[in-house]
């Protein structure tokens, strides 16, 4: 019989239960609560051994009990542990001492499931089965695996059987033919030796790779074999199942090898015309949001492939998948997996621009800059009439990156979206569309500039900026420019002279870029000018023009 | 044992290196540097055991040796050894020697002389224990007999376990037929009922398999199969939870015939073309049905491809025909011989007379090799035994008897139910085992031959249930 204080303590075992199974759900391994619940609970439980050798609880539907004495009682449905036990069968279970920390944890682990919500494929005695306790002992009612409202199948089984006796006459008819005559049995023993072991090792070596490879090589097979729409949908059906599967597991190596194959059997003029139409839709699965979803979240898991298998997964991958890759695009967290995904709409997103360029709306600047990116990378021409739409965009970092891509793609249509971005009121974003400008060498191009140079309120804009214009200018090396460069310098004013001067020595700096000797009787004269700006670009661009430099 | 990896290697240890010592002395002087160094092996590592637990005892329990109460599997790492032990043991008559305090090299080769001249004695247990009283630090203790009552008890739990699994298995079936949900959970839980009790006494269970007249061969074939396939797979090493999936998919392998219309799956007669074409389709169905089941997750995978392969044949001579060969899966490999087996020795519709087991393991040894994997055919007939549970068999004592339980080292010497004694008369008893020998050393009863069940309408539920 046990004493009160064995009760209270058997009571406060079950509440620091109680209490690890709610933590434990909430922190994770890592947090500190969580490593301190679990010593909690063991410190209680070696305790208690310190004077017994068993923790028995015996369970029933609504109550737990310890040495008859019940210690646990909770009529209600809800965050009842008697009943979180019961429901599988388990009926009694006991600690011994000797229970190490390891196996109390692993106990607590599988309490602390939430076997409602989450997906958990076992029950609760099949998981402590599969942690094999060796402190930790149950009791299991197995009348819970029979359905109540079956038969008692094993009394009328038995007594199927039974009923058919063993026929005297004939058992005597045995006995007798049994020594008619000396028949000894030669028997075949067949001993395993070491030699078989190791061939078994090999065996089961070579047995252990994934399955889902050689399950799907199955299903293509009865593919080929199925009757009727019904067979071919529930066999692509699973074949989609095992890519998702594969995918969920990050086994993109295997997803490939299952495309692969289906790319393969497509060909086959064996094959059906009603089986190749739903092996067109396999090959469209993995470019489905379903499956990009699958691929993002691994992506952002941190996961890494091997190179050359991502590359080739999405050369399989079809025009299907721009759509889904540019909506995770705005939804994934790190950059590693933004990163691959930008590379993988680099590589699809040619296949519908339309498509792509449907993120250039998106609320968020950096996806609409990654579209951008991305149209710039692709280079097709088509992408200009949707990137022209963003030269406007709110956020400087998209407006920036348009016009370093239109810069790129270049193009008549390009060249007065360029010239009017000149007036942007960022100057980054004035320099960029200049440099673009002066990218593209168009005789439109640099007439945009030079009337925007020529501008009277030009001169008003800081050095740099003025200078970056300057330097576009010396992309056209023509008589144009350097007579426009000659009366820049020559200009003198009466107002605003500072800024004249800068302007003049941005006009310098150009003619140095233009390398023509004619500029240098100029540029000597004004090597000795009172100011001290114009006069050190002078000197550069003299030394320019003469050195190389 | 500090934890369950180490004591795993820990018992792995404990039988390799006693095997070691006990083969070596055999063989060599006990002066030989052979044994020396063995014995100071052994010491060292029983004496660090020693340290944590104060006591190791290594006993045999039916068919297994279990350290400290817990059972030694069967792995590759060490089988041979493992049953080196066992039949030493056997030889001898040991249950169980218990090591004390802290062993010195002294204690052991007062063991070794003892175990060694005790196994050229007609009384080698006296012997071995009128020795081993002089070592205060190894004791030993004789091998048990299960008590009538104890195994009475045994039996009615595992039946019960039996029964269940062909009871779930009914209602899988006709659930699945119907459209409605199945739980996947309790036929897990009802595999590893079986999985335990295969590892705690294998012989039960297994004799429940060799019952063949129930009416409904369907269910009771995909229990029988997913039991054999255990069984086997518990000998070839394979873990718990392993055992388990071989088990689940051993269970469900021929659930694609649910789809083959009643009056041809129970046609009285020979199937025609059409009907065949039908049958041949099943593992095709099984596929679909376990996919369908629980769509893709790893128990099913494992279980779709045993549904497709286990009639494929080691050689692919079977069916379905495939256009790409990758070689047959391990599991499928392992169901297929317990599919085969058990199909063989069971009457079903269409072939109401079953096969004694000895002729159908004489005829899967002819398939060895051809339609079964020959290396795990091996394993199959090391497993049920030369004569396996429910032969039927003429001893040199002018005894019949029935095959009860196999034995797990000496495959041709099982224990064996009297049906009829020596005077001729129908008697339900004793139970005799076949490795016990008189004081010549000579066998007390050996097998003269084996009779077919079926001819003589033997029943043997009467004697099994």
């Amino acid at each position: 019989m046990e004493t009160f204080e064995d009760i209270k303590e058997a009571k406060d075992i079950l509440q620091t239960l109680i209490k690890a199974k709610k933590t434990l759900r909430m922190y994770l391994p890592n947090n500190p609560i969580y490593a301190k619940t679990i010593e909690d609970a063991y410190a209680r439980f070696k305790s208690f051994f310190d004077y017994r050798d068993t923790f028995v609880i015996n369970i029933t539907h609504n109550s737990i009990s310890y040495d008859s004495k019940q210690i646990y009682y909770n009529p209600e449905k809800e965050d009842n542990l008697a009943l979180f036990f019961f429901k599988d069968g388990l009926r009694e279970i006991t600690f011994k001492k000797g229970l190490l920390q390891e196996e109390l944890e692993d106990f607590l682990k599988v309490i602390a499931l939430d076997f409602d919500r989450e997906a958990v494929d076992n029950d609760i005695v099949t998981l402590f089965w599969e942690k094999d306790f060796q402190n930790i002992k149950y009791i299991v009612d197995e009348a819970y695996l029979v359905d109540l409202d079956g038969e008692d199948y094993e009394s009328k089984a038995e007594k199927e059987v039974k009923d058919k006796v063993s026929d005297f006459d004939e058992l005597m008819k045995a006995y007798a033919d049994g020594f008619k005559e000396e028949d000894v049995k030669t028997v075949s023993i067949v001993p395993v030796t070491d030699g078989d072991l190791q061939m078994l090792a090999g065996e089961m070596e070579k047995d252990s790779y994934t399955k889902v490879e050689k399950l799907a090589a199955i299903l293509f097979e009865i593919l080929y074999q199925s009757e009727g729409k019904v067979e071919l949908e529930d066999t692509v059906s699973f074949l989609k199942d095992s890519i998702k599967f594969s995918m969920h597991r990050g086994d993109l190596n295997i997803v490939l090898n299952i495309i692969k194959k289906a790319e393969k059997i497509f060909e086959d003029p064996l094959l059906t015309e009603n089986a190749k139409e739903h092996i067109k839709m396999l090959l469209l699965y993995p470019g489905t949001e379903e499956m990009i979803g699958l691929f993002a979240e691994l992506l952002d898991s941190g996961i890494e492939w091997d190179e050359k298998v991502f590359k080739e997964f999405l050369e399989f991958l079809d025009k299907n998948a721009v759509a889904p890759l540019v909506k995770f695009l705005g939804e994934l967290k790190t950059v590693h997996a933004r990163k691959s995904v930008i590379e993988a709409l680099v590589v699809l997103g040619k296949m519908d621009i339309q498509a792509l360029a449907r993120g250039l709306d998106d609320r968020r600047w950096f996806v609409v800059r990654n579209i951008i990116y991305i149209l710039k990378k692709i280079g097709d021409r088509r992408a200009i009439e949707y990137l022209l739409r963003t030269v406007r965009h709110g956020d400087i970092r998209v407006r920036k990156e348009v016009i370093r891509a239109l810069g790129e793609l270049g193009g008549r249509e390009v060249i007065q979206t360029l010239g009017e971005s000149l007036d942007d009121p960022d100057v980054q974003v004035r320099v960029l569309s200049a440099k673009a400008l002066g990218s593209s060498g168009s005789e439109a191009a640099k007439k945009i500039i030079l009337e925007k140079i020529s501008d009277k309120m030009f001169k008003e804009k800081e050095f740099e900026e003025k200078r970056e214009f300057y330097e576009v200018l010396s992309k056209w090396k023509d008589t144009e420019v350097f007579d426009f460069l000659v009366r820049a310098l020559e200009k003198k004013s009466f107002f605003g002279r500072a800024k004249n001067y800068e302007n003049r020595t941005c006009a310098a700096f150009c003619l140095g870029l233009l390398g023509n000797k004619d500029a240098l009787p100029i540029l000597y004269k004004h090597k000795e000018s009172n100011n001290k700006l114009l006069r050190e670009f002078s000197y550069t661009a003299i030394k320019r023009i003469e050195y190389g430099q | 044992m500090a934890s369950k990896r180490n004591g795993d290697q820990s018992s792995q240890d404990v039988i390799n290196q006693l095997a070691v010592i006990l083969r070596t002395a055999q063989i060599h002087d006990p002066g030989n540097i052979a044994v020396t160094t063995a014995i100071e092996r052994f010491i060292s590592l029983i004496n660090t055991l020693l340290e944590a637990e104060r006591s190791i005892s290594l006993e045999l329990r039916g068919e297994f040796l279990y350290i400290d109460g817990t059972r030694i599997r069967y792995s590759l790492e060490y089988i041979l050894n493992l049953n080196f032990l066992i039949r030493e043991f056997k030889k001898r008559e040991i249950g169980n020697i218990i090591f004390k305090d802290k062993i010195k090299p002294d204690d052991l080769r007062l063991f070794l002389k003892a175990f060694i001249t005790s196994g050229f004695s007609d009384t080698p247990y006296e012997k071995l224990l009128d020795v081993m009283k002089e070592s205060p630090r190894i004791g030993i203790a004789r091998l048990k007999k299960v008590k009538e009552g104890e195994a009475a008890d045994i039996r009615k739990i595992i039946k019960k376990t039996y029964f269940n699994a062909v009871s779930y298995t009914k209602g899988v079936m006709k659930k699945i037929k119907s459209g409605e949900k199945v739980n996947i959970k309790k036929a897990k839980r009802i595999v590893e009922t079986m999985v335990d009790q295969l590892l705690e006494d294998e012989q039960i269970l297994l004799s429940m398999t060799a019952i063949k007249d129930y009416d409904e061969y369907t269910y009771h074939h995909s229990v029988n199969v997913s039991i054999l396939s255990v069984a086997l797979g518990q000998r070839v090493g394979l873990s718990k939870k392993v055992l388990t999936e071989l088990g689940l998919a051993a269970l469900f392998h021929d659930i694609g015939k649910i789809e083959i219309p009643y009056e041809v799956l129970n046609k009285p007669s020979n199937f025609t073309d059409d009907e065949w074409r039908i049958i041949r389709k099943h593992p095709i169905w099984g596929v679909r049905a376990i996919l369908g089941l629980r769509g893709f997750e790893s128990t099913t995978l494992r279980s779709s491809i045993v549904a497709f392969e286990h009639h494929m044949n080691y050689d692919f001579s079977g069916y379905p025909r495939i256009r790409e060969y990758t070689g047959l899966d391990f599991f499928s490999r392992l169901v297929s011989l317990a599919d085969q087996y058990d199909a063989m020795t069971s009457s079903r519709v269409y072939s109401r007379l079953s096969m004694p087991p000895d002729k159908a393991l004489s005829i899967m040894m002819e398939n060895a090799g051809t339609q079964l994997d020959p290396l795990l055919f091996k394993f199959f007939i090391n497993m049920v035994g030369v004569f396996p549970v429910g032969t039927v068999v003429v001893l040199d004592t002018k005894e019949v008897g029935l095959v009860y339980e196999s034995d797990a080292v000496f495959t041709d010497r099982p224990r064996v139910l009297i049906i009829i004694d020596r005077k001729g008369k129908r008697v339900q008893g004793p139970v005799v085992t076949l490795t016990e020998k008189d004081e010549e050393g000579e066998y007390l009863r050996s097998i003269v031959k084996t009779l077919d069940l079926n001819k003589y309408k033997i029943n043997l539920a009467e004697y099994l249930l």
